[in-house]
């Protein structure tokens, strides 16, 4: 019996051809079971994410296995033969160390996220009660869980955000502690601050205010992140309750000036204030930034802090990669 | 031996202030200092039950006293408040703080190698001690805060969010809470010394003492009457909070 695996993901094949081999989460289970019927393996694991879609298989035949399976897949999609070229294929050892990888968020396009360990127990679920599982593949599936968690505590795999988005949510978590407490407001509604408000509003801000010259458009915003729309002339009354302002208007000068703040500091009582400015050019004079109850981040310092995060978590890289071999070689698996 | 005991307990805290900072520059939460700085407070209370057995009253009789029983009151509010906060970092600022006191008063001359009982003991004069070296704690503690949290702002003010420092200091907004609420208790304990040392019994030499403890309450009732209500930037608060924990030492080493 032998552990192989066969995949394709965003290393490999551009969007238009993963989603051809894409499978829904709800029918992981359900296509374990055609893919073990169709191709003849013993045992059978689909993972589908957005980034990828891999098949593990156990099989004393693995070559005539992965041939079945590749040509099943290239018939159900209905795609030409060339497509083949974007699939991987891991035998052994190598599935398992891939396998790992995976789980350890390695081989993600975003370096050590965690979603991806969520997804492939969920598969890997699917496959158990499917029936589709046995002393192979629950074997290599739990070893590897467990060396993707020491991966993850031992090393700084996962540490620090990699995202502007990220790294705004984590600075207002460095200032505030819980979001609860916590109000926003965006100014201009650009993706950037959508997506960073909704980045907020996922770790718990309690209310969001958006202005934007356009209202409609405010409305809009407001209406996708869950706020409340404000006319734009009206913005600064609402600066003496908000905590984060995050700004990304078009216009051509600063739109946030000193004096704008220092009229309302006594009203808010001097509490801390974070303003993330997302907008080019900026939105917000540097010159806030001087006030004590100020912490002003502007584009450039929120991408370069960012980088600083992928950074170091690419030279986490060689060190995973080490702990991921040692812990394979010190396993005694069936089928590696 | 109680000077051994005292000296065993300073060893503690610098142990558990020196490995918490390895800690942090090695960017590793400072798990370890609460073990430390407990071990260090439970030889504290040993020495302070020794001295209390031969004083026949609350050891508070000599500078060295003092000094200890400070030290101890800093050390129970950080544990009191630190594991409540999840203040790990707290301990590595803290342990520094009781180093320096406990070492003061091991000093030749801070405290007597044979303390005798305290002749005329008075219940008002043992509360007003008491409390006040409490409150001293307390504030110590807020001063402490105050100092995180100015190593906290001048971290997100100038970008440096690398650190082992930045990475586990608490979050401003809760370093400011357990500020005030130190600041609070602090008031509310010197009061009760104030009050009690305008009841008890004492000659003219005590009244500069007395003085100096009535601005030090009206210094910290004006910081936290400003607080509550005009409102006053972290930073500032900060600032203030040490400054006038300083202050306040000096004006006793003095009066």
């Amino acid at each position: 019996m032998e552990l192989v695996c066969l995949g394709l993901n965003h290393q490999t094949a551009p969007v238009e051809v993963r989603e051809r081999f894409a499978v829904p989460s709800s029918r992981l289970g359900e296509q374990a079971r055609i893919v073990r019927e169709t191709s003849g393996a013993t045992e059978v694991v689909v993972i589908s994410t957005c980034n990828r879609t891999e098949f593990f298989l156990a099989s004393p035949e693995p070559a005539a296995v992965l041939a079945a399976l590749e040509a099943g897949l290239l018939n159900a999609c209905r795609a030409d033969a060339e497509l083949a070229s974007h699939f991987y294929r891991h035998h052994r050892a190598e599935a398992l160390h891939h396998l790992c990888r995976v789980v350890s968020g390695l081989d993600s396009m975003m370096l050590g996220e965690t979603e991806v360990f969520g997804q492939v127990k969920q598969a890997y679920q699917a496959a158990l009660e499917s029936g589709t599982t046995s002393a192979v593949l629950n074997r290599a599936f739990q070893r590897a869980f467990a060396i993707g968690k020491k991966v993850r505590t031992v090393t700084r795999i996962q540490e620090g955000a990699t995202s502007v988005g990220n790294v705004a949510v984590e600075l207002a978590g460095k200032i505030f502690g819980h979001l609860e407490d916590s109000e926003v407001m965006i100014l201009g509604a650009g993706e950037m601050s959508r997506i960073t408000a909704q980045n907020l509003r996922s770790r718990g801000a309690r209310s969001i205010f958006v202005t934007n010259r356009s209202f409609e458009r405010a409305v809009e915003l407001a209406t996708e992140t869950g706020g409340l729309a404000v006319k734009f002339d009206e913005w600064q009354r609402i600066l003496e309750r908000v905590d984060i302002v995050i700004a990304s208007t078009g216009a051509p000068h600063f739109v946030l000036r000193r004096e704008d703040l220092e009229a309302v500091r006594r009203a808010r009582k001097f509490r801390p204030l974070f303003l993330i400015d997302i907008a080019v050019p900026r939105d917000i004079d540097p010159e806030v930034g001087t006030i004590d109850e100020v912490y002003l981040y502007d584009i450039d310092t929120l991408e370069q802090l960012a980088e600083e995060g992928r950074g170091r978590r690419r030279r986490q890289i060689e060190q995973c990669e080490l702990l991921i071999t040692r812990e394979i070689d010190a396993s005694t698996l069936p089928g590696i | 031996m109680d000077r051994w005991l005292l000296g065993l307990s300073t060893l503690l805290a610098l142990v558990g202030g020196l490995s918490g900072l390895l800690q942090v520059c090695r960017g590793k939460r400072s798990r370890w200092t609460l073990a430390w700085m407990t071990s260090a407070f439970a030889v504290q209370l040993v020495f302070l039950t020794l001295r209390g057995q031969a004083r026949e009253a609350c050891p508070l009789a000599d500078l060295g006293e003092i000094l200890a029983f400070l030290a101890w009151s800093l050390t129970l509010f950080y544990l009191l408040v630190g594991p409540a906060y999840r203040i790990s970092l707290m301990g590595v600022f803290t342990a520094p703080v009781v180093v320096v006191f406990q070492s003061l008063a091991l000093l030749p001359g801070m405290m007597l190698a044979d303390p005798q009982p305290v002749a005329g003991g008075n219940p008002w004069h043992e509360t007003h001690s008491a409390t006040s070296v409490l409150a001293y704690g307390a504030l110590a503690l807020a001063a402490v805060a105050g100092v995180m949290f100015l190593v906290l702002d001048h971290e997100l003010k100038e970008h440096h969010l690398k650190s082992g420092w930045f990475r586990h200091l608490p979050p401003a907004r809760e370093l400011l809470t357990s500020l005030q609420r130190l600041l609070w208790i602090g008031m509310i304990l010197l009061s009760i010394g104030v009050a009690a040392g305008l009841k008890m019994p004492r000659d003219a030499s005590a009244t500069p003492h007395l003085i100096a403890a009535l601005f030090v309450w009206s210094a910290y009732l004006a910081l936290l009457a400003v607080h509550k209500v005009r409102g006053i930037a972290g930073r500032l608060l900060s600032k203030c909070t040490v400054a006038l924990f300083l202050l306040s030492l000096g004006v006793f080493a003095f009066v």
